[in-house]
């Protein structure tokens, strides 16, 4: 007699989290049970390797597709090794092989083309010559002083030229209930929604809701074309994880978003192994074959970016996030063997950025666990922690992470991303009365010019009558972002697998924080003077006398940071956002920093013009001069009721600093998250790796050719990023004590 | 929370390997030695700061959520030449569950703050002494409290790295410890700077620095010699 699921409402509803909470083990023994890579996965590795190879030698790009416009149905289906995969689908008909997708805009398309050498098709030019792009749309609407402070890069890396992403679809609804069931459902929901008043916002719902059944449809048309029918539920693992993988397929077929999260979905497949297993259908090596087939796919995963594009975000990225671990409502750990398993590709696949495995921590997670974590981190580099003690009393249990720290209920929530504003390029235009300090464009009102020695009161509240302006002004501009991507480039396939009534976050950001914390701290406490230009534009300062930096556990300056984050969340809420959305923040930077720190002149702080800024939340490199643990507790203190959008942190620490042996190291890591997660910060991104290593793996690239390392929010192959963000990531402070 | 102040360079947040698990060293300002290979001149040569006990209890309680296996270190300087404070710190310290690492040089023996030591880390100083008895006193107090004591041993090149040097070295420690392994620590001269600083020159800047090979030869030595 088979062992069947648990019954339960999830039956009768929509509802992913029902019958994980009816029917998943938690897992609390340690990781014993795990298997090596088959043969099989090793030959297929090894042709995934060479192609990565060949894609890495022909600078970054293997191939792209010019003649086709990527979504669900473009292409035939696409393998790497027919005979020898177990979960099919590739976004194009080959690996690597990456589609174009103009909806966010037809320039960037073509650029991207051009970059690599390739000619956007004349049939796509055609096409798309009849169509109004996300990024006309946005462009038809933008005032001039929304074009002025983006050009400017005081707003930067808006999502105005390409799919805002950030956007999580319960990819897990399709292995459960079968495409059927769900577009039977949408169905319901258009009947009901169509007996509303035909108001504006009723018509946008009901116009979505047929997109969204539309592409439902497309999604079991896709597994069809590689003989799948994915109507119904799915009957066993493999099929959970064919089913599963098909609707994130979809997904990044159809959107080229900056992040393309997972989700949550080990523990759920997790169900379906432990079926198997008890039924003698499955053993555990293929068990942990079927996951590391998975991961393959999702390694391989790519959009075509523009150089610019890569500039902003090294190491061509996708954030592929998958949320693992975490504890349940109820007490029990989240933590089951699958857990372990999808850690375990980055042993059986070798270390790799993608997909972005992010450990959902918990004091109480069990101990073998955290230990295992800490090893896989110490081992690869290639995992990231965020504070599930935090995030469960908002989100549940059942929220997953999209791109590198924004939580979200998964199928229930999302998220308009917001990009990010230069809060030190911010307070340098409130020293210039107004006045851009690059170009001496006078980009918001005129206000006050300073001279002589800066006085901290003046200050501060010139800094918040531009901060005032700008919230109102940023609020406005994603507006217009995310009111025109609705229009033109709405996610179908992601949106069709959320509930219709979803609850969304207008996701803001702030950038060089540290920079401005200083610079407040060097007014407050030094002597600084401004220095002019020929034009009258402060070119630099003079800094006399010491002050407390951000990083060292320092109050006088921590709590500056703590004013500026909820005085800025404050002005963003004062401006409705698109569909009630409600506002949120995060202290996040990725690899921008390099790029924001460029566009903006010398800071009070003593930082000269042009230096990259430090990273997401992180202390100003070199500065945090009391200790590894004295830096963590500076960051702690961020206050994430303000930044609901999450506040990443970026910790590189040398093997040696961290213990004496392998054991030790595993330990103290796991004392240090314990530490630093129970004063309720929110994300660490772990580098353990020798400084030294890294200055010998850019002189010799070909010694080290898998090196990863996680910079604010995700792990990228230290060999794609460009020379200056290297140079950054050197630069960036490693604890060291001797 | 006031109490005795004591003089203090600084305080380090954050070492994996100052003792078991994480902890954040205190620095103690002062030292009745003055070793050519000193890492920390700035203990010798500065006066520090004067601190309150209770001032530095809050602050190392920031830490205390780091500190499952680890806890504090008292090093310097010598933490043992300021006894007072030093009592009281440890107690304050103990009172509040955290652990209590010293990292002295030996030469003190005092039954009062050996006991307020949960653990003692002791680097012996052979590099320009041949003579090791004045660690005796010390070792038998440590013995009788049934303390648990690490020892370190500073690895200059051409000082104390010869078969006789650890030969001696071995046989003093064995009649207290028989079994016991001895930890050496590579000579380095990334305290060069600070010596730069403080205008002072650094006794050891010409001798070479060990390498690894160095150390895994001494550990060799070491254990080989029985009494």
């Amino acid at each position: 007699m088979s062992k069947e699921f648990k019954k339960g409402a999830y039956e009768s509803r929509i509802d992913v989290r029902g019958f994980i909470q009816t029917n998943y083990t938690p897992y609390e023994g340690d990781d014993g049970f795990l298997c090596g890579p088959t043969k099989r996965t090793k030959k297929l590795m090894e042709k995934v390797n060479a192609l990565l190879k060949k894609e890495s030698d022909k600078g970054g790009v293997l191939d792209v597709d010019t003649e086709r416009v990527s979504s669900l149905l473009t292409y035939p289906a696409g393998y790497i090794d027919k005979e020898n995969e177990i979960i099919v689908g590739l976004q194009t008909d080959a690996p690597l092989k990456r589609g174009v997708n103009p909806f966010g805009g037809i320039r960037m398309a073509r650029q991207a083309c051009e970059a690599y050498g390739y000619k956007l098709s004349d049939l796509v030019e055609t096409e798309f010559s009849y169509k109004t792009t996300h990024n006309d749309a946005v462009f038809h609407v933008y005032t001039d002083e929304m074009k002025a402070v983006r050009h400017a890069g005081l707003l930067t890396g808006l999502p105005d030229a390409y799919g805002r992403g950030r956007i999580i679809g319960d990819y897990r609804r399709v292995a459960l209930y079968g495409v059927d069931k769900l577009i039977e459902e949408k169905m319901k929901d258009k009947k009901a929604y169509g007996e509303k008043l035909m108001d504006e916002q009723n018509i946008r719902t009901l116009e979505e809701l047929y997109k969204q059944i539309d592409f439902l449809k497309k999604l079991k048309e896709m597994g069809m074309m590689y003989g799948v029918d994915i109507s119904g539920p799915a009957k066993n693992a493999k099929e959970a994880i064919q089913w599963t993988y098909f609707a994130y397929l979809a997904a990044i077929k159809e959107q080229n978003g900056a992040a393309m999260s997972l989700g949550r979905v080990s523990t759920f497949l997790d169900i379906y192994i432990e079926r198997d297993l008890e039924n003698g259908t499955l053993t555990e090596e293929e068990a942990q074959e079927l996951i590391d087939d998975f991961v393959i796919k999702l390694r391989i995963t790519r959009q075509l970016r523009t150089p610019e594009y890569n500039d902003l975000f090294g190491g061509d990225p996708t954030w592929t996030t998958e949320s693992v671990g975490g504890m349940g409502e109820d007490g029990r750990t989240l933590v089951t063997k699958t857990s372990y398993r999808i850690l375990n590709t980055l042993y059986n696949l070798g270390a790799a950025p993608e997909p972005n495995l992010t450990i959902l921590w918990s004091e109480n997670l069990p101990e073998p666990f955290k230990k295992f974590c800490a090893k896989v981190s110490i081992d690869t580099d290639s995992i990231q922690y965020e504070n599930d003690d935090l995030m469960r009393p908002i989100y549940g249990d059942d929220y997953g992470i999209a791109c590198c720290v924004s939580a979200m209920k998964i199928g229930k929530q999302m998220q308009f991303f917001g990009a990010r504003c230069n809060l030190a390029k911010l307070l340098l235009l409130a020293l210039n009365g107004g006045k851009d300090e690059k170009s001496g464009n006078q980009l918001a009102p005129e206000g006050k010019n300073f001279e002589g020695v800066l006085d901290y009161k003046e200050v501060r509240e010139a800094y918040h009558k531009y901060m005032a302006w700008l919230c109102r002004l940023y609020v406005n501009t994603l507006n217009v972002i995310h009111y025109m991507h609705d229009k033109y480039a709405y996610e179908k396939i992601q949106m069709a697998l959320h509930d219709t009534e979803v609850e969304r976050f207008l996701a803001c950001g702030v950038a060089g924080l540290s920079v401005a914390v200083d610079s407040l701290s060097a007014i407050k406490y030094a002597k600084v003077t401004p220095v002019y230009n020929e034009q009258g534009i402060i070119c630099d300062f003079k800094i006399e006398g010491e002050f407390p930096k951000y990083g060292n556990d320092d109050d006088r300056v921590d709590d500056i940071a703590k004013d500026l984050l909820r005085e800025f969340s404050d002005e963003l809420k004062k401006t409705p956002a698109y569909r009630g959305a409600i506002h949120t923040l995060s202290v996040l930077t990725i690899t921008s920093n390099v790029v924001y720190g460029k566009k903006t002149g010398a800071t009070p702080d003593g930082r000269a013009a042009g230096e990259p800024f430090a990273p997401g939340a992180n202390p100003m490199h070199n500065r945090d001069l009391s200790g590894a643990l004295a830096s963590l507790n500076s960051v702690a203190k961020l206050p994430y009721e303000y930044c609901r959008d999450g506040i990443s942190n970026t910790f590189s620490i040398v093997p040696s600093a961290l213990g004496e042996n392998r054991e030790d190291r595993a330990e103290n890591l796991t004392d240090m998250l314990d530490g630093y997660f129970g004063q309720g910060a929110h994300h660490l991104n772990v580098n353990v790796l020798d400084r030294a290593k890294l200055v010998a793996a850019m002189e010799h690239p070909e010694l080290y050719p898998n090196i990863t390392i996680r910079v604010s929010g995700y792990a990228v192959n230290f060999h794609k990023l460009s020379k200056a963000h290297q140079l950054e990531v050197l630069k960036r402070t490693y604890h060291e004590r001797v | 929370m006031a109490g005795k102040t004591g003089r203090i360079d600084s305080v380090y947040c954050g070492s994996g390997v100052d003792g078991k698990g994480l902890r954040c060293i205190v620095f103690f300002s002062g030292c009745n030695l003055r070793c050519p290979f000193c890492h920390n001149p700035e203990t010798l040569f500065k006066s520090g700061k004067e601190t309150e006990v209770g001032e530095l209890v809050t602050k190392l309680l920031r830490y205390k959520g780091y500190f499952r296996r680890g806890g504090v270190t008292l090093s310097g300087g010598e933490p043992f030449l300021q006894k007072d404070f030093y009592l009281e710190l440890a107690n304050a310290l103990h009172e509040n569950k955290i652990h209590v690492c010293v990292e002295t040089n030996g030469h003190i023996c005092d039954s009062e703050l050996i006991a307020a030591s949960d653990s003692i880390l002791c680097d012996i100083k052979n590099q320009e002494e041949d003579d090791l008895t004045v660690y005796a006193p010390f070792f038998a107090e440590c013995l009788r409290q049934g303390k648990e004591v690490q020892l370190t041993n500073v690895l200059v090149p051409g000082k104390n790295d010869s078969k006789e040097k650890i030969t001696a070295l071995a046989k003093f420690i064995k009649e207290f410890w028989p079994g016991s392994a001895m930890k050496f620590l590579p000579f380095r001269k990334l305290c060069e700077e600070k010596y730069r600083e403080l205008s002072r020159p650094f006794p050891y800047a010409d001798v070479r620095e060990a390498e690894p090979k160095d150390v895994e030869k001494a550990e060799k030595l070491f254990a080989d010699s029985v009494i």
